[in-house]
């Protein structure tokens, strides 16, 4: 699998980082009730199909990425930078 | 109480680990330079901070902060993209690169790497082929001009990699990585170009 990173150009899987689904929110804080707490640490849809998870090209600029890949396929429909990611429309 | 010994001698970052030499059982196709003694800080700036950090580089340098993956070079100096909104700056002379980076400050965060990277040309017909034992990136000369730099791994270790410009044998690659590793590249990059001819040098250009 390759990521094209925004920055550095199309570059091997193995020069990243997976973290996750990118669409938890934390909530705030103190006000936060422990219910929500509990879905944002432990809650995470598990499609089979479009998702937008966050990678790190830690081997290479170091910049989070927001990357939609098919988890069927793992054809990736588009790459972000956590700027425009957070430009775009929220997830 | 015995005294502490205060015997710290400068040394270069290569050194204890690759003396210049021939490694090969035959043939020169890879020329490899231990660049010694030069000046290198990092730069790291919001955006705000950018568009005044590049103004104050061109008056200072006369380059301009590349935006994208690419190296700019003066007779004295590079500026390398190292990130997004990081730089690198290497001076010929380790001398004036804390002077050069004075002027800098309120317009990024700059810390001094001169002791803490190790840089290497590599050159020669067989150092591209060489480089590709390691490295992932299309090193192509239609794919990565004169000019272009890639933040990497080779061998698991990461190097920041440009081609400064090309010579009688073609592209001119300069490779840094971090002083630490600089053993571990040198055994990668010794096991991979033997076949083609190590030479071995060290200095200026």
């Amino acid at each position: 699998m390759r990521i094209a990173c925004p920055h550095c150009g199309p570059r091997d899987v193995q020069e990243f980082s997976y973290l996750g689904d990118a669409k938890p929110q934390r909530p705030d804080g103190m006000d936060a009730t422990e219910a929500a707490m509990a879905d944002y640490v432990h809650q995470r849809d598990n499609p089979a199909g479009s998702h937008r998870e966050l990678w790190y090209h830690g081997a290479g600029c170091h910049a989070w990425l927001v990357v939609t890949r098919d988890t069927r396929t793992h054809a990736i429909a588009a790459v972000e930078t956590m700027a425009q990611a957070r430009a775009g429309a929220p997830a | 109480m015995g005294e502490i010994g205060t015997t710290w001698t400068a040394r270069g970052a290569w050194s204890g680990i690759v003396a210049p030499g021939v490694f090969s059982a035959s043939g020169a196709g890879v020329n490899v330079q231990l660049r010694e003694g030069l000046g290198i800080a990092s730069l790291i700036a919001s955006r705000e901070q950018e568009p005044m950090l590049g103004r104050a580089l061109e008056s200072r340098l006369g380059l301009s902060l590349p935006t994208g993956p690419s190296a700019v070079s003066s007779a004295s100096h590079t500026l390398v993209w190292a990130g997004a909104g990081q730089w690198l700056l290497v001076a010929a002379s380790r001398a004036g690169v804390a002077e050069d980076c004075a002027g800098l400050a309120g317009l990024a965060a700059v810390a001094l790497q001169s002791d803490g990277r190790a840089v290497l040309t590599l050159s020669g017909t067989m150092a591209r082929k060489t480089l590709a034992k390691g490295c992932m990136v299309d090193l192509h000369p239609r794919a990565f001009p004169v000019g272009m730099t890639a933040l990497t791994s080779i061998a698991y270790i990461g190097v920041q990699l440009w081609r400064s410009e090309d010579g009688p044998d073609g592209a001119v690659y300069q490779i840094m990585v971090p002083r630490s590793m600089a053993g571990s590249f040198w055994s990668w990059l010794c096991a991979s170009g033997m076949e083609f001819g190590l030479v071995v040098a060290t200095g200026q250009d």
